[in-house]
């Protein structure tokens, strides 16, 4: 986290993601999370490093994980623009961490007495984390399971070829076999990995696939500091043992077992309740998708906080149009009036995202006088439509919204999208 | 245990290369498209601009010397010249263009007049600053040269004829600054092959994508009425005065047509985003491309006069054009940029 924010400060993406856009995209019912005024957004960022500093160290970790937990999910909230799998993993491993005493031994807490030592915790502690890493492997596998990354190797041919300027490796990348290759193995090592982690005799062997996949996608893909994360934590599948060797390398004391008795933490019932709650979440919320018609990566409905990464290269052009309702005499928009070029390219291609950005139009342009030479026009009620092509996974553009329709009048609710043209495979 | 894994692991790659029988792709080289473009595009056709200006400024300071109204005539018609070949050069925002400004400085249009006769008037400015953007070059040009009385004024008037001979050679300037930084740029261009943001790949293709949309909306469009709720907005015309802002649209779209072939100046097909869509196994999109180019380069035999005068007499023309390059607009930047790879964001990214 600490690594993590750091490069998000000096890469200048607090500017260009937080405080440069006109507009932002609130997830649904979170509209009311709003931005702070211009250079206040560094303060949730200044906050998030602070706290994680103390996290990692254990310094009065109770206070710094809750500060963790909402100056992070705070910045994911402000715009659907930036969500990303992994930021909603760590939102999500924040949020459990709330729970959990990780500060009761290698600490600063433990060190200056803050916290009673602890050496023993409830097995749901680190059993939660294990499902939680779990949940996240297996369901990008099963996002896999689709006939354009089975069967066409995409979006991964697409991406690949484009490495051809690599040395050694460059040419392989351009073969269709390898890409293949890349997908077949990508989908059964999400599926199966977590089973042989579990195994205390594959566990090694198969950390070294965990380590060799991870460096792998960190070259060929821009995805940050992701892949360290998951190498890290997958760490959390080692034994006791393992770990227990690690803490008594860094603290150079054996671990002595403080007292045979488990400090009461939360009440068992509440416990067990709130566990089934939060496993049967995580499993449902992947498959939402399966109640709404039409081809998912499509409409999209369902596709977010499902583990879907990077299975679709979707890309989209647009035009959009402001109508006069009196007149009906219509105008288009220039391309990036509004949005930032991240914006316009996420905006395109998510339906939820296109209604929104109509809404904002049409707060712009309702009632404003637009003034051409000599003519005056005041603008009524103007309808917002947009002619959209989109090209999914290599296939030729298709027609995803159809000019006609005025997107104001379209609810961005829970429902089926049947405003969308259909998709042709 | 290990074994199994390790079984597996192999069985998967045995299982896809045996379904797979597609062993002879072809192997695209990014590189050479570069090499190519570098040598014969981008090199000759900065090379072809830069010997234009030249001659319009011996052009000019010869007329400055002993005006007569056939110098005049040549001037003008050098101008058209260099008006068209700089359609061919500023396609290519990137390296030292876009260091020093290059496309702005020498094409923005239209022209603030009203800056430009003030300038005239005071006889003291300094063409540099950003007051002066839209007050400097080809199209400052036109409005000097073909406004009403334009070779009294410059006969008659000292300053005006400063003027000119001042935004010739700041053109002059900039292109000799761009023309020796490419010598040394170059290698660095040919290399960056990437689909990064960033890379010098990526750029061409965007660079490529966003000059077809300027011709589509600032050339064609915003005149037509398409971003004004169907008024027509004539005082945006390029080139206005001199009526000249069709054949500039024309040799603009055709530039990018043969940029897209890969053709040289020297008139051979060379190695192009053609041949990379090829390549791709994507052969339909590149005919639909290239039918498109066709079709909107035969649009022009439509037309008779200059825009402003199509605009009343010949609408529908025009706005049969404009459709033609819109819908074109979706096949480059989209289908073709998406085939190739190309990320749009330097942002992390998990997909999309």
């Amino acid at each position: 986290m600490l690594i993590g924010t750091s490069r998000f400060i000096l890469n200048g993406w607090v500017q260009k993601l937080y405080i440069e856009p006109r507009f932002f995209f609130p997830f649904l019912g979170f509209e009311w999370v709003k931005p702070l005024p211009g250079n206040w957004m560094f303060l949730p960022f200044v906050l998030l490093f602070v706290s994680a500093l103390f996290f990692m160290l254990g310094f009065f970790y109770r206070i710094a994980s809750v500060i963790l937990f909402l100056s992070f999910t705070y910045i994911e909230l402000l715009d659907k623009t930036n969500y990303l799998n992994h930021y909603y993993f760590v939102s999500l491993v924040a949020f459990l961490m709330l729970f959990l005493p990780a500060n009761r031994y290698c600490s600063l807490d433990a060190q200056l007495n803050l916290t009673p030592k602890q050496v023993l915790v409830s097995k749901w502690n680190i059993g939660i984390l294990k499902f939680q890493l779990g949940i996240v492997y297996v369901f990008a596998g099963i996002a896999k399971l689709n006939s354009d990354w089975l069967f066409d190797a995409n979006p991964l041919k697409i991406w690949l070829q484009a490495h051809h300027h690599l040395p050694l490796v460059g040419k392989f990348l351009q073969q269709e076999w390898v890409a293949f290759a890349f997908s077949w193995t990508g989908c059964v090592y999400d599926l199966f990995i977590v089973i042989f982690l579990f195994n205390k005799y594959t566990r090694p062997f198969a950390y070294i696939f965990v380590v060799l996949f991870h460096l792998i996608t960190w070259y060929l893909f821009p995805i940050g500091v992701f892949p360290w994360v998951m190498i890290f934590s997958t760490l959390i599948f080692f034994s006791p043992n393992f770990h227990e060797r690690i803490l008594q390398f860094i603290m150079k004391e054996k671990m002595q077992p403080l007292s045979q008795k488990l400090l009461p933490t939360f009440n068992k019932k509440i416990v067990s309740s709130a566990l089934i709650l939060f496993v049967s979440f995580q499993i449902l919320v992947p498959f939402r998708y399966l109640a709404y018609d039409g081809d998912l990566f499509w409409h999209e409905q369902g596709f977010r906080f499902s583990w879907r990464v990077m299975l679709m290269h979707k890309e989209g052009y647009g035009r959009f149009f402001v109508v006069d309702s009196k007149t009906k005499r219509e105008m288009e928009l220039p391309q990036q009036q509004f949005l930032t070029p991240i914006q316009l390219d996420q905006m395109l291609t998510q339906p939820d995202m296109i209604l929104q950005y109509s809404q904002l139009l049409y707060k712009e342009y309702n009632g404003k006088t637009l003034v051409f030479g000599n003519e005056k026009i005041k603008l009524v009620q103007p309808e917002i439509q947009a002619e959209i092509y989109v090209t999914l996974n290599g296939r030729p553009s298709q027609l995803f919204v159809r000019k006609g329709k005025n997107l104001v009048t379209i609810k961005n609710d829970l429902k089926n999208r049947t405003w969308l043209e259909e998709f042709k495979k | 245990m290990k074994r199994i894994i390790f079984g597996l692991f192999v069985s998967a790659l045995f299982l896809i290369t045996a379904c797979n029988k597609d062993k002879n792709k072809d192997e695209f080289d990014k590189a050479a498209l570069l090499q190519n473009f570098a040598d014969n595009i981008i090199q000759p056709r900065y090379a072809d601009f830069k010997t234009k200006i030249d001659s319009l400024e011996i052009l000019f300071i010869t007329f400055q010397s002993n005006p007569t109204e056939a110098k005049f005539e040549a001037i003008k018609t050098q101008w058209k010249a260099c008006y068209l070949s700089f359609q061919c050069v500023k396609t290519f925002d990137f390296g030292p263009a876009m260091n020093t400004g290059f496309k702005g400085a020498i094409g923005t249009f239209p022209s603030d007049t009203t800056q430009i006769s003030s300038n005239i008037a005071s006889g003291t400015y300094n063409l540099a600053t950003a007051t002066n953007a839209d007050a400097v070059g080809l199209a400052a040009l036109d409005f000097l040269f073909y406004q009403t009385d334009a070779y009294l004024k410059l006969t008659t008037n000292e300053s005006y004829s400063q003027y000119c001979i001042d935004v010739i050679q700041k053109m002059k300037e900039e292109t000799d600054a761009v023309v020796n930084a490419w010598t040394s740029f170059k290698s660095t261009f040919i290399a960056s092959t990437g689909n990064e943001s960033t890379s010098m790949f990526s750029m061409l293709v965007n660079d490529f994508c966003q000059d077809w949309e300027e011709a589509k909306a600032a050339k064609l469009g915003i005149p037509l009425g398409k971003y004004s709720l169907g008024i027509q907005r004539p005082e945006y015309i390029e080139a206005r005065y001199s009526g000249y802002s069709l054949p500039i649209l024309k040799a603009s779209l055709s530039s990018i047509a043969e940029i897209y072939s890969g053709t040289g100046t020297n008139g051979q097909d060379g190695i192009g985003f053609d041949d990379y869509l090829i390549s791709l196994k994507k052969e339909s999109l590149n005919s639909t491309i290239k039918d498109n180019f066709r079709v909107i380069d035969s649009n022009f035999y439509d037309f008779n006069t200059n825009l402003e005068n199509e605009l009343t007499q010949n609408p529908t023309a025009l706005e049969n054009l404009f459709n033609a390059i819109s819908q074109q607009v979706v096949f480059i930047k989209t289908d073709m940029t998406a085939s190739f790879g190309i990320l749009i964001t330097y942002q992390d990214n998990d997909g999309d």
